[in-house]
């Protein structure tokens, strides 16, 4: 796939209809079309181009050749990542949510044509442990731009103590549970009933310390 | 093996559930890659870098087995892998550059001289390892860095969050690494992370004469690669839910589930709790496909195997009669087992030993119940004998550092269907 994209870069495609043929060809000579088991995805054509840019699927062209639309690089990206999450049985909404605001980079990985290139990944391999080195011990994390050093999340000392949150759920008029943000329930079965026995107990205790209605 | 594809299985308790309720189910599924191949022929290259400790703790015992265990490895390679060996204290060395395995008895020399010395740059020298390995990175290679260490990381870079993050960082250019933490002063809340988010194994060797055996079961895992970048999705048909995955894999972007490599011959248990809709006696269902996502090694493209699980539903009578399969319950017990272990390292965090203890003796329970239905499995009887190690050093010693790293290597363990025999 890679290869293909390689070559795509620099193109540009008129109209729906040249981005959907674009895609197309790459998808049927790249394989990307078949999937395990012999089940294909569907070619992309005109019309499901038009229908991904209403979607919010695709991007409209940011170019005119006279009247027509002209798309680039990105917009064949886009409709070959749109094709494989579809084949992938991915709702359109959550489609929609990986791809947009995505790099070229980051939608190269998602079509996961980017760990392909031996070559390429060795160097990018390599420079990420130089950058690390380069990097040192210290801020070992950029801070973000607008923050001071010793904001940095991950190497500074923390600005303010950790901020504790709690969550009320009313189970009943006049009963409430409080739950840390930092709490995690118990996974196991004995765990768990040890719990909702603890909490039917503390039930019956304060029931016990219920005036009855009526008595004394 | 070329092209032979990972069988996936899918298993209910009874070959039916019964009719007239809705029901919560547990299903196993089982994905089984092929069989290595006999002759070792089709063996993926190794492209490997040692990382070895030799802080001042390292001394005596721990060091000759390990130096012994990275001899082991040498002996394992062909000419065609490619290893290097970085030593490390509070100085990084790279004793041996990457280089092709022919000279076998000078790799060893080199590596029998090492000594023990000062204090842990942990972080440089893992980086050091990683570019031996980038430099001749192969995607036809295991490029894999094995950090050894008996030490917390107390020179350089020692924040736990961000060396972890940096190990994803170089796995996801192609590196993965696998972390071997000896005896019980080590950090395992880095070393566990460092080596999931890394793409390798993470392993505990608790006495210095296990080390060679350790090392056995990863380069074994090493050579068996079958598969990686391996992920499931799942599909519930209408009205049914999933409301666990018992393994506790991580979510992907996509929302699939993340899974740990495929290892041709050794089968991977992930097991799902799905709630069911009411059916009536007789009636077929699909209640869930399935997608397995893999790319196998030497191959570019992903691979994506589909199943669809079908159900059949009868009278609760009749499903009584039917014969119960013990692989089921089995492999439940073993993940809940797993989260027993990593309850019982919250509470011995908090303080409260003597509830890690009582949940370390529930899961003990169930382990025997185990045993008595399947007196012969050699899983449950390994998994009732550790837990009863463990309740007997967690009731008299509460705070023990070895238990608690016992507990999280075990549980990462059972939750990726790794053995460590």
């Amino acid at each position: 796939m890679r290869k293909w994209l390689e070559a795509a870069r620099q193109r540009k495609h008129v109209g729906a209809a040249g981005l959907a043929q674009e895609a197309a060809r790459i998808l049927s000579e790249s394989g990307g079309a078949q999937q395990a088991r012999g089940t294909v995805t569907e070619l992309p054509d005109e019309r499901t181009v038009r229908y991904y840019i209403t979607e919010g699927l695709i991007p409209p062209a940011d170019e005119k050749q006279g009247t027509a639309s002209l798309f680039g690089y990105r917009h064949l990206l886009q409709l070959l990542v749109v094709k494989k999450l579809q084949a992938e049985h991915i709702p359109i909404r959550k489609i929609r949510e990986l791809v947009t605001g995505r790099t070229e980079r980051q939608l190269e990985k998602l079509l996961g044509a980017e760990a392909e290139g031996g070559a390429a990944s060795k160097n990018e391999a390599l420079g990420y442990l130089e950058s690390l080195l380069r990097k040192g011990p210290q801020p070992s994390a950029p801070p973000p731009a607008a923050a001071p050093p010793q904001a940095s999340a991950l190497t500074g000392p923390p600005a303010a103590p950790p901020r504790e949150t709690w969550a009320r759920v009313e189970l009943e008029p006049g009963l409430e549970v409080h739950v840390s943000d930092g709490y995690r329930a118990p996974q196991t079965e004995g765990a768990l009933r040890r719990l909702t026995q603890s909490f039917l107990d503390l039930l019956r205790a304060r029931a016990g310390h219920v005036p009855r209605r009526g008595g004394k | 093996m070329r092209g032979a594809k990972p069988r996936v299985e899918i298993f209910t308790e009874r070959a039916k559930l019964a009719a007239g309720r809705e029901q919560t189910v547990d299903v196993l599924v089982r994905v089984t890659p092929p069989e290595p191949e006999a002759d070792g022929s089709s063996r993926r290259r190794l492209n490997l870098s040692l990382v070895l400790d030799r802080s001042g703790s390292m001394g005596g015992a721990k060091m000759l087995r390990a130096q012994d265990a990275a001899a082991y490895c040498v002996d394992q390679l062909l000419p065609a892998d490619r290893l290097s060996v970085v030593i490390f204290d509070d100085v990084v060395e790279v004793l041996v550059p990457s280089q092709p395995v022919e000279d076998k008895e000078g790799l060893k020399r080199l590596i029998n001289r090492v000594s023990a010395r000062n204090s842990t740059a942990l972080h440089e020298a893992w980086v050091r390892g990683g570019m031996q390995v980038s430099e001749h990175l192969d995607a036809g290679s295991v490029n894999r860095v094995l950090l050894i260490t008996d030490g917390l990381a107390n020179v350089g870079l020692t924040n736990t969050d961000e060396i972890v993050s940096q190990a994803k960082g170089l796995f996801e250019r192609g590196v993965s690494t696998s972390t071997v933490g000896i005896g019980a002063d080590f950090n395992e809340d880095l070393l566990i992370p460092l080596a999931r988010a890394a793409g390798g194994n993470a392993w505990h060797v608790a006495e210095p004469e296990d080390m060679r055996r350790i090392f056995a079961v990863e380069l074994e895992g090493l050579l068996a690669q079958f598969g990686h970048d391996v992920s499931l999705g799942l599909v519930p048909s209408d009205g049914v839910r999933v409301t666990d995955l018992l393994n506790d894999f991580e979510l992907t972007e996509t929302g699939r589930y993340r899974l740990p490599d495929l290892q041709a011959g050794s089968p991977l248990d992930v097991v799902l709790r799905l709630r069911l809709p009411e059916r009536r006696a007789g009636e077929r269902m699909r209640i869930l496909d399935l997608k397995l996502g893999y790319t196998p090694r030497e191959a570019r493209g992903a691979e994506v195997l589909k199943e669809a699980f079908e159900v059949e539903f009868a009278e609760a009578a009749e499903v009584e009669r039917l014969p119960a399969d013990p692989e089921v319950s089995k492999a439940v017990l073993l993940l809940m087992n797993a989260r027993a272990r990593r309850e019982a390292v919250s509470s011995m965090d908090r303080g409260d030993y003597a509830a890690a203890a009582r949940v370390i003796d529930d899961a003990y329970t169930s382990s025997l119940r185990l045993c008595a239905s399947m007196p012969a499995d050699a899983d449950a009887a390994a998994e009732s004998e550790e837990l009863y190690r463990l309740t007997g050093s967690l009731r008299e010693r509460g705070s023990d550092s070895m238990s608690r790293k016992i507990l999280q290597y075990s549980a990462d363990l059972l939750r990726t269907s790794r053995k460590k025999r």
